[in-house]
């Protein structure tokens, strides 16, 4: 699938189970995707980020010695134009959702098939929001619940934003989103992306006051 | 597993008393030297009494210690206390009221039998030491009885504290019990979604790939994984201190390798009532899809939890039905479950719509209002 004239997707695959990420690597590999590192731990996967320069991060949420929503956000910060895509086998939603606020791209459950994967990995090198319906339902949730906040510059939906939602949801592709609203499937996949970008932002300017507001771990021993 | 001990307090006052008692019994015998026939015998006595509140004192420190001989000792020892008065004292004191050499120190061991034994057994040594004092009176006129009333009374009360403790400090250590067996409860739950769920997963995914009878034994672990993980993080259906249920933790027991639910990270709480019909006609809804689309037909449950109102969505990927087949179904009356679902949706002051479209599938959206403001 991948175009032999471009330079292959590399991917670094983190995961805590050996089973996982040996099956995962071979995966890849097998697809025509260069796995530049497969390790088990989440400071290990921070430090070599910016040596092995990974186009996509596939990043088991549970690992045992950093919680991966700090994973997400040292990741990023060691190696920027790295994306993040969320592999989980829980249904811990609030993991998920902090990891997607600290800047991962996509989100996708381990029971996926093989070719599910794959086309993750790949569209999130692309830069494509990788939306399962789960994350969608988590995104909307977050949306609901910041509505209900009076803060002026709390991010809102717009209706046709939560309307695509909605439908991602309901396990409907861009492509019958963009048929049934009449749409470009680029249009859809644009209003996706803009959600994942306001709680982004909100995240990251909600923690920028919390610096000012309390300091720099000024409180820590 | 070790409790705070709710009886030490009791223990600790008990012992408080007996030494506040004890110096309060020497200062009387300073003030009433001349009631004393033997005065230098009665700080013999005094320095018995000494003795056995220190003694005592330390021996019911321990739990271990508090014996039947103790106790009987303790009355044994403070009664011939008591009646000692009647050797030192001048034989018309005590009828005219002086206190006998004990003077309030004669309490202790019917409160530590309250404390141990209870009510019954506190009133009992009460007994018997007010006996004495009656005894050393010479009987039961006058104000003889005032003092010895007011023991009874106040072993009675101690012992009935004692009792309440004892069920508190029973309470205290169950809670205690049950705690510890819910984090271990927790424990096993992590890991069995760190390892049998990777496992289960795995065998989904490379079962579904094999194909044949492989694909067989995947679907079945794809069917385990999904009702294993419902389990562990869905924790049961709590009901709030309000009465309200989460829908989300509910429906999270119909997911399957075939239908997705998806919900908010936070719980959706609705009243109790409404939980239940909600997830009722979401769970005929579902069944609705088995019915009519086969059992390979994909479904997907979306919780929205829109503040005022919160809406289910089912959607199936099946054929699909046309409007105007579904409003001949519902002429010819073969739209009972719709019907069925519809009616407990609008029992809660909610609406439901189905909207079908040949070879899209069908969609069920049921809206439920919040009774009460969001909290």
């Amino acid at each position: 699938m991948t175009p032999q004239e471009q330079p292959a997707i590399r991917v670094m695959v983190v995961d805590d189970h050996p089973m996982w990420r040996d099956a995962v690597s071979r995966d890849l590999a097998d697809a025509g995707f260069e796995v530049v590192a497969a390790v088990g731990e989440g400071t290990q996967a921070m430090q070599i980020a910016a040596a092995v320069r990974p186009d996509v991060v596939a990043l088991d949420l549970q690992l045992p010695d950093v919680p991966g929503v700090d994973v997400t956000r040292g990741l990023l910060a060691a190696f920027p134009p790295a994306r993040v895509l969320i592999l989980s086998a829980s249904g811990e939603h609030r993991d998920v959702l902090d990891a997607v606020k600290a800047g991962a791209a996509g989100y996708i459950l381990k029971s996926a098939s093989r070719a599910e994967f794959l086309d993750a990995v790949r569209r999130t090198a692309a830069g494509e929001p990788v939306f399962s319906p789960g994350l969608a339902g988590l995104v909307l949730g977050e949306f609901r619940r910041l509505a209900a906040s009076p803060a002026p510059d709390t991010p809102r939906l717009t209706e046709r934003e939560a309307e695509i939602l909605q439908m991602v949801g309901t396990g409907l592709s861009y492509r019958q989103i963009a048929d049934r609203l009449v749409l470009s499937h680029r249009t859809v996949q644009n209003h996706v992306q803009n959600t994942l970008t306001k709680l982004q932002l909100h995240n990251r300017v909600d923690l920028v006051r919390y610096v000012i507001e309390h300091g720099l771990g000024s409180d820590r021993p | 597993m070790a409790v705070v001990s709710l009886q030490a307090p009791l223990w600790r006052s008990i012992a408080a008393f007996r030494f506040a008692s004890l110096g309060y019994a020497a200062i009387l015998l300073v003030i009433r030297h001349d009631k004393y026939a033997h005065w230098g015998w009665a700080w013999a006595v005094l320095a018995g009494m000494t003795m056995w509140t220190i003694v005592s004192t330390v021996a019911y420190a321990v739990p271990e210690r508090r014996t039947r001989s103790l106790l009987a000792a303790d009355l044994i020892i403070t009664s011939a206390a008591v009646l000692s008065t009647a050797l030192v004292q001048y034989a018309n004191s005590t009828s005219i009221g002086v206190m006998p050499v004990t003077a309030t120190w004669l309490a202790g061991p019917a409160l530590a039998w309250a404390v141990v034994g209870g009510a019954t057994a506190g009133a009992a040594a009460a007994v018997v030491i007010g006996g004495c004092a009656v005894l050393l009176r010479g009987g039961f006129q006058g104000t003889a009885l005032d003092g010895p009333i007011i023991l009874l009374m106040a072993a009675v009360l101690v012992g009935y504290i004692s009792t309440l403790t004892a069920r508190a400090e029973q309470a205290l250590q169950r809670a205690t019990e049950i705690e510890a067996a819910s984090r271990e409860r927790e424990r096993l739950a992590r890991t069995i979604h760190d390892s049998v769920l990777q496992v289960l997963a795995m065998v989904q995914r490379r079962g579904a790939e094999a194909g044949g009878a492989a694909a067989e034994i995947g679907r079945l672990a794809g069917e385990q994984e999904a009702a294993l993980r419902a389990l562990v993080t869905g924790g049961g259906q709590v009901l709030s201190l309000a009465g309200e249920l989460d829908l989300s933790a509910i429906l999270a027991g119909e997911a399957s390798s075939e239908v997705s639910v998806v919900t908010p990270a936070e719980p959706v709480l609705l009243a109790q009532r409404s939980a239940e019909e909600t997830a009722a006609a979401v769970r005929a809804a579902i069944d609705n899809v088995r019915r009519h689309c086969g059992d390979s037909a994909k479904a997907w449950v979306l919780v929205d939890d829109e503040g005022a109102e919160v809406s289910v969505t089912i959607r199936d990927d099946g054929p699909g039905v046309s409007p105007s087949r579904l409003a001949e179904a519902a002429a010819e009356g073969r739209l009972g479950v719709t019907h069925a679902i519809r009616g407990r949706i609008r029992d809660l002051g909610g609406s439901a719509d189905i909207d079908s479209t040949p070879g899209v599938g069908t969609e069920v959206r049921l809206r439920v209002p919040r009774s009460s403001p969001r909290a």
